[in-house]
């Protein structure tokens, strides 16, 4: 087989040319969103497409149970379930959506309904659904309100916030009280020291540089009433990265924290190079069979915060404003979030209801003994006070931009100041040009 | 193209000719037969050529111009754009990240390139010795190709994370940790390791093929003029092989440029401690998508990784032919 020098100039040639064109984006048309009809009275009825965020492994008995629930109550319905891997969500939402072909039902992060409610596509609940709005606790109906546009573009679902988890066996050997732990910023950067000072900088306290959240926990403004500008570059934000970068200088940090996905520092936790991290109820479970030593060391206490308010992270249940069957479509996702549906799920898994009441019931402010118990209480008690602390008009994009800019910051690239201003600057460019 | 369908024109025009009488005769009863069907139209080429010629047009020429139209305007990945003249070319003089990512993708050509073009080649001859137990290692050598690039990526992350095999070993050794996956140069350098890695297999049969079209004779006649290994490889290997080094550095190059897996799977989404390890395609993954993608944009970043990748190979084949005058 042998290759002729002319042969291979013009397999070079078409391979350049192929491979070329083959990396350009996809034509993506845009659907425009003219909106439709915001009305959703008439007859239940109609085929419903229900799409969910990853929950088909883990709960499909669940789904199933609830959807053969609706059909009976609404004979003439019927619900095709959907459910998309965790990876790449907003993605494949947003291919249905510049083809027109979004389900009826979505369940969307606050994050994810601006776009679809800037583009039409987000059914307005204040004007569709108003007579249900006094089911849910108000914070939790407010966070899929969009700054600078009237209405309500989701049912609230499920909540959650997490604990902290921290490793006793680290804090005893840095000297540290294993019953006290951090509950504030400035007690968190002392222990972080002491620990990385004790321990000649092998253990880090944390695995991950400031996100938006912690800024918010901080008690750093985010942004402006309306909407319009970020202020996290506020003396307080660059108080707060000048402490972190001081830990990440003293080794109190992970050195690969500017790096480090969730995962890895969940896994470095778990191998006991990092004394604390966020987490959940569920997570108790993995370091009894993952880790067992690390189980036997474990201490559990309310995430750090200076605002005495914890993070919320909320899940929504938007209708497409585009539906055909746009009152079964309604009818379904107030069904899917109802006090009871959500109560049956968080007897399923530790969530916890957005329905006003719900969170009083003993399952979630009584104690058996168990560790699962405690964090569940511990976790529903703040949920109480809880703010979903991430601004919704900040989108990936615009989380990249700031954990950039706080990377620079904490390498010494730029000064704290400097790295939030640009951060700032870019993510309002950003705003203004997403309209 | 056109000279398939000339040429059937052709054929009946000859058959319609005085000049053919006689075929034509003995033909015409069979043509006058009741129920025959035509067999060359005028159209047949074109049938023939439609689904390839609809695939090409839809998965490669539609999106090519779609995204060349895109980048001169504002479309975002839910709302139709203006068209804003070359001001996303304007934005991207500006941005500092698209220079990153410039330099990153350019560092990789680099940094990457040489190697596989040079390191398959003498893999290749090492594996063309007809010793026992030599499949295996043909074998073994191409397995990389054939595993998957995010299973591989995540096996050297793990390899090379600051707690990891590497750096564990390195420590028992006295070497101390290297930042492999927390500092900006080395984190590219370990990505561009592993594209070498993964990549050597695949090039390493290519120059197999060639190897194989060398003489042997030439390698005798210059053992017998007293030329050793060194001397043969470059006089005789090196000058059978140049076609094949050529196509390998156009293809290694094209790959090297759009690189994307590697980086990501390595330093992130963020694509690196500050984003400085950002390629150029995973500028355009940053940029374009997700619900608040701004498409014109990234189509911008788009045309221009064209636009470099066409120059790159352009580069290659001109030194190529100056070589070969």
């Amino acid at each position: 087989m042998r290759i002729s020098r002319r042969a291979a100039r013009r397999a070079a040639t078409a391979t350049a040319m192929a491979a070329a064109s083959a990396l350009v984006l996809t034509a993506c048309g845009s659907s425009g969103g003219s909106g439709g009809s915001d009305s959703a009275s008439g007859k239940v009825e109609g085929t419903v497409k229900f799409q969910t965020w990853n929950l088909k492994t883990n709960f499909k008995k669940y789904f199933e149970g609830l959807i053969d629930d609706f059909e009976k109550k609404y004979p003439g319905t019927k619900v095709e379930w959907i459910d998309q891997p965790a990876e790449n969500y907003a993605d494949k939402i947003s291919a249905d959506a510049a083809a027109g072909t979004l389900p009826d039902v979505v369940n969307v992060s606050p994050d994810l309904a601006v776009p679809l409610a800037k583009a039409g596509l987000a059914l307005d609940l204040d004007q569709a659904a108003a007579k249900y709005k006094g089911e849910y606790l108000d914070g939790a109906w407010k966070s899929h309100q969009i700054p600078g546009m009237e209405g309500t573009y989701a049912f609230p679902w499920y909540l959650n916030t997490g604990p902290m988890f921290y490793n006793k066996r680290l804090f005893k050997e840095a000297g540290l009280d294993t019953e006290k732990p951090p509950k504030t910023y400035d007690e968190l950067f002392d222990a972080a020291k002491e620990i990385a000072e004790k321990s000649d900088g092998k253990i880090a306290t944390l695995g991950n540089a400031p996100a938006i959240e912690d800024f918010g926990r901080y008690g750093v403004p985010l942004m402006d009433d309306k909407g319009t500008k970020f202020t996290f570059n506020d003396p307080k934000g660059v108080e707060l990265l000048k402490n972190y970068k001081e830990l990440y200088d003293a080794g109190a940090l992970d050195s690969q924290a500017l790096t480090n996905e969730a995962e890895a520092t969940g896994r470095k936790f778990k191998q006991q190079s990092i004394a604390m991290n966020p987490g959940s109820a569920l997570d108790l479970h993995k370091f009894k069979k993952e880790a067992p030593s690390l189980y036997k060391n474990i201490g559990i206490t309310p995430a750090v915060t200076n605002t005495g308010k914890d993070n919320m992270y909320v899940q929504g249940v938007m209708v497409n404003s585009q539906s055909k069957v746009k009152p079964a479509a309604v009818a379904f996702a107030h069904f899917v979030t109802n006090a009871e549906n959500q109560m049956d799920f968080a007897h399923e898994v530790t969530i916890f209801p957005s329905t006003k009441g719900s969170l009083d019931d003993p399952f979630f402010t009584k104690e058996d003994g168990t560790d699962e118990t405690r964090v569940r209480v511990a976790a529903a008690k703040s949920l109480k006070t809880a703010v979903n602390y991430t601004p919704v008009m900040l989108n990936d994009q615009m989380k990249t931009v700031l954990r950039n800019e706080v990377a620079k910051a904490m390498q010494g690239k730029k000064s704290p100041k400097q790295a939030l201003d640009d951060a700032v600057a870019e993510c309002d460019r950003l705003l203004k040009a997403a309209g | 193209m056109t000279a398939m369908t000339t040429g059937s024109g052709n054929g009946q025009a000859v058959q319609a000719g005085p000049a053919a009488a006689p075929p034509a005769a003995a033909e015409a009863p069979e043509s006058r037969r009741p129920g025959r069907i035509r067999t060359h139209l005028p159209s047949s080429p074109w049938l023939f050529l439609a689904p390839g010629l609809l695939i090409v047009g839809g998965f490669s020429l539609y999106p090519f111009v779609s995204t060349v139209l895109n980048s001169f305007t504002d479309a975002r990945t839910l709302v139709d754009g203006q068209w804003v003249g070359g001001a996303n070319y304007q934005e991207l003089i500006h941005d500092e990240m698209f220079w990153i990512g410039l330099r990153n993708s350019a560092l990789y050509v680099l940094g990457v390139v040489p190697l596989l073009v040079v390191l398959p080649l003498l893999l290749a001859m090492l594996v063309q010795r007809h010793l026992p137990g030599i499949t295996f290692f043909r074998s073994a050598f191409y397995t990389p190709v054939v595993a998957s690039v995010v299973v591989v990526g995540l096996i050297w992350v793990w390899l090379l994370d600051d707690r990891g095999l590497v750096n564990s070993v390195l420590g028992a050794i006295g070497v101390g940790t290297v930042p492999f996956l927390s500092d900006q140069w080395l984190l590219l350098l370990s990505a561009m390791l592993v594209t070498v890695w993964k990549g050597l297999g695949y090039y390493m049969i290519i120059y197999l093929a060639a190897l194989t079209n060398v003489p042997r004779e030439l390698h005798e006649a210059c053992a017998v003029d007293g030329a050793g290994a060194v001397r043969r490889f470059f006089t005789v290997t090196v000058p059978a092989v140049r076609s094949t080094m050529v196509l390998v550095g156009a293809l290694s190059s094209v790959a090297a440029f759009k690189v994307f897996s590697e980086v990501y799977l390595m330093a992130g989404d963020g694509g690196g401690p500050g984003g400085a390890d950002t390629t150029l395609v995973m500028l355009v993954r940053q940029v374009g998508t997700g619900l608040s993608g701004r498409v014109g944009y990234a189509s911008a970043i788009s045309v221009v990784v064209f636009v470099v990748t066409l120059g790159l190979m352009l580069l290659v084949l001109r030194a190529n032919r100056k070589e070969d005058r």
